[in-house]
């Protein structure tokens, strides 16, 4: 890694990371295009914010982007306990019936969350959590697919570690909070950024629980030019729409990108 | 923490409690009505409907009527059934206008004959729809569904690129052979043979732009099902014929680009100029005037045997249950929304057609159409227009009628093998209904 890449290297990663920025860059020119121009290959006559005024006045974009973070940031506080608590169960201790408990979590990551819309409708129903944002997280608290990542991140930690900390007089809480959480945080942070941009784009399930205006989460918003099919694309309006929804994980990614690269590629995740 | 569960417990009850006597209200107090409803067309469209619902309560004050945006037509169907399985379910709700039979299978809505009987002028209301809205609003005699927002294809042409080709841009192809005619004299060609202009644009993955093909090129204007919605008419002399030509106008007279057309490139292409004329929904009129910087021209879908266009768009349902004052307060919103001068108004707004025959004769409607002569076609072109698909179990069958479509469209079958599959098929499908 700490070779310079050689110049044909470097061309290369240019090339493949221009290609990979066309559509964004598409979208950033076309939402500041006047409309009219859309659909049209130039370099914009003139630019504007037009595009981003029609879209902020059709839905009260900020409630919808501070409910997204609210469920956002409630679903990976809770996921962050259970998923710890969860992994450390199956990864240090022994209990009769563990070989089948990880297979039947491993089952659940087969399940498509939205088979499971109608069950989970009629539960929230009991539970009177429907129209709240409580409502939109609580199916989302535990997550199968992060028990099985920190297991194995556990799992890779020598056991020696923990019996000296045990040996230094640490209970369970402790060994958990001083030798497994810090030695696993690359793998915290992976699933933290799936946990997040999986929430942040999910559009069904919060359309589904949620009735009232104001407890809209962002992709609503969203949806209110991207689903229009009867009218044609409004390309301009669109893309002004996907950027302001984008933006604000745009901008974290951005800022943590180091952190964020090195520990999903420490945790060998995609 | 025994004082704080109890107090919870406590507060749950009182407010179960606090719902059940909105059913059984003291006179006086006002209903509250919730209702869901898709946006097809973008953006204003949801701001609209609710200033629709806070100017009714304005003039009634004793209902309230709630809008819920649910996304699409299918999200909004999704949404809906998840709500009426899960003992959830609203008042009424704007759904599509071919998921009859769906809601008819979930037991979820109720006839709104009495409602219409019970009005003075029920009848005359009903009849001032035009025929083709309620085409897919009656099952077994009874009627289920009032129309709302609704559209109809149309056929879109730019009239700069119809003077640009020698053509006069006042007067349309009005058959198929002149479609053909004049598609071919609007592809354009550059030096290299690369086309920079396509005659004519079709979504052809839809079997809703296939709809007015079938009723164009039927003996009697017949339809792609019977009107029970348990039989599928797809495999049909005319049907292949009607496909032949489809992929002929790509195949044989390259007036189209090849393969499949998806609904949303299609518009994208005539907006950019690189297609001269599109079938498209009259939805997209709005869109389509506002952002291109040619002149538009609206036109009736050329004619096969006859005149022939599909309807689509979402209707007004009533639920089954919810109570009488619900319900009449329901009715009374309907009824309201629907009057002439508010369709009329509904469909300046928003692009979709106005649905009631008396609204032409409003001088709001006919001081628009003077400003905006191309409104005025998808109106005028109903009196040939039929329901789109619509059998049981539709996703299916729509879904095996476009896999058809598809594969004549990328020659991977031909029309009569992929039509007489798609029947078989969809006969295999509908068997469990009949």
């Amino acid at each position: 890694m700490k070779n310079k890449p050689s110049l044909w290297m470097r061309a290369l990663l240019i090339a493949v990371s221009l290609v990979w920025a066309v559509p964004l860059l598409w979208a950033v020119v076309t939402a500041l295009k006047p409309a009219k121009e859309s659909m049209l290959l130039n370099w914009p006559s003139s630019l504007t914010l037009e595009n981003f005024q029609i879209v902020f006045q059709s839905a009260p974009f900020l409630q919808y982007g501070l409910n997204t973070v609210l469920i956002v940031a409630g679903i990976l506080a809770i996921q962050l306990v259970t998923v710890t608590l969860g992994a450390y169960a199956l990864a240090c201790i022994d209990f009769r019936g563990k070989p089948l408990a990880v297979a039947l979590i491993m089952v659940q990551i087969i399940i498509p969350a939205d088979v499971l819309i109608l069950p989970n409708y009629i539960t929230l129903r009991q539970l009177s959590l429907l129209d709240t944002l409580v409502g939109v997280m609580v199916p989302f608290f535990a997550s199968s697919m992060g028990l099985l990542l920190l297991r194995g991140a556990y799992k890779g930690i020598p056991v020696a570690i923990a019996d000296a900390a045990k040996i230094d007089g640490a209970n369970v809480w402790q060994t958990l909070l001083h030798v497994y959480i810090p030695s696993t945080r690359a793998t915290y942070v992976a699933f933290a950024i799936c946990s997040v941009s999986t929430h942040w784009n999910n559009f069904l399930w919060p359309m589904i629980v949620i009735n009232s205006v104001e407890k809209r989460p962002l992709t609503v918003g969203l949806s209110l030019f991207a689903k229009a099919s009867e009218s044609g694309p409004m390309w301009a309006k669109v893309t002004a729409a996907t950027l302001i929804v984008m933006l604000p994980l745009y901008v974290l990614f951005c800022s943590f990108q180091k952190v964020f690269v090195s520990s999903l590629v420490r945790s060998g995740i995609k | 923490m025994k004082k704080l569960v109890s107090l919870l417990l406590l507060m749950t009850l009182v407010f179960s409690l606090g719902a059940a006597p909105v059913e059984a209200m003291a006179e006086g107090e006002p209903v509250e009505l919730t209702f869901y409803y898709p946006v097809g067309v973008g953006g204003d469209l949801a701001l609209l409907i609710e200033n629709l619902a806070a100017e009714f309560t304005k003039e009634n004050p004793n209902i309230i009527v709630n809008p819920v945006f649910c996304g699409n037509s299918t999200e909004t169907m999704t949404k809906t059934v998840a709500a009426i399985q899960g003992g959830n379910a609203p008042d009424f709700a704007i759904l599509g206008n071919s998921e009859l039979y769906s809601l008819l299978s979930l037991e979820a809505i109720r006839p709104l004959d009495d409602l219409i009987a019970a009005d003075e002028d029920g009848e005359e209301f009903i009849a001032d729809f035009w025929p083709a809205f309620l085409a897919n609003s009656y099952y077994d005699g009874k009627i289920y569904s009032i129309p709302f927002q609704r559209s109809t294809i149309i056929m879109y042409y730019n009239k700069d690129a119809f003077k640009a080709a020698g053509l006069d841009s006042e007067t349309p192809p009005t058959t198929w052979d002149e479609l053909v005619e004049y598609a071919q004299k609007l592809t354009v060609r550059d030096g290299a043979g690369n086309v920079t202009q396509w005659g004519v644009q079709i979504s052809t993955n839809d079997p809703f732009t296939f709809s007015p093909f079938v009723m164009q090129n039927s003996e009697n204007g017949e339809n792609l099902m019977t009107a029970d919605g348990k039989t599928a008419l797809y495999n049909t002399q005319g049907n292949i014929d009607a496909l032949q030509f489809l992929v002929d106008l790509s195949q044989k007279y390259q007036v189209m680009p090849e393969g499949v057309i998806v609904w949303a490139d299609s518009t994208s292409n005539f907006m950019a100029g690189t297609a001269a004329m599109l079938y498209m929904s009259s939805g997209s009129l709005t869109n389509v005037l506002n952002n291109t910087d040619f002149e538009v021209g609206t036109a009736f879908l050329p004619a096969g045997k006859r005149y022939g266009s599909a309807t689509g768009g979402a209707n007004f349902y009533i639920f089954d249950g919810i109570s009488d004052e619900k319900l009449a307060a329901t009715w009374k919103f309907i009824r309201w929304i629907t009057q002439p001068e508010r369709a009329a108004q509904w469909s300046i707004d928003t692009g979709y057609v106005a649905t009631r025959k008396s609204c032409s004769e409003l001088d709001l409607l006919k001081d628009y159409f003077a400003l905006v002569p191309q409104a005025e076609t998808a109106g005028n072109q109903l009196e040939y227009a039929g329901s789109e698909l619509m059998l049981y179990d539709n996703t299916r069958c729509w879904d095996v009628l476009k896999n058809a479509i598809d594969a004549a469209m990328t020659l991977s079958k031909t029309p009569a093998e992929a039509l007489a599959d798609a029947q078989a098929e969809v006969d295999e499908i509908l068997s469990e209904y009949r």
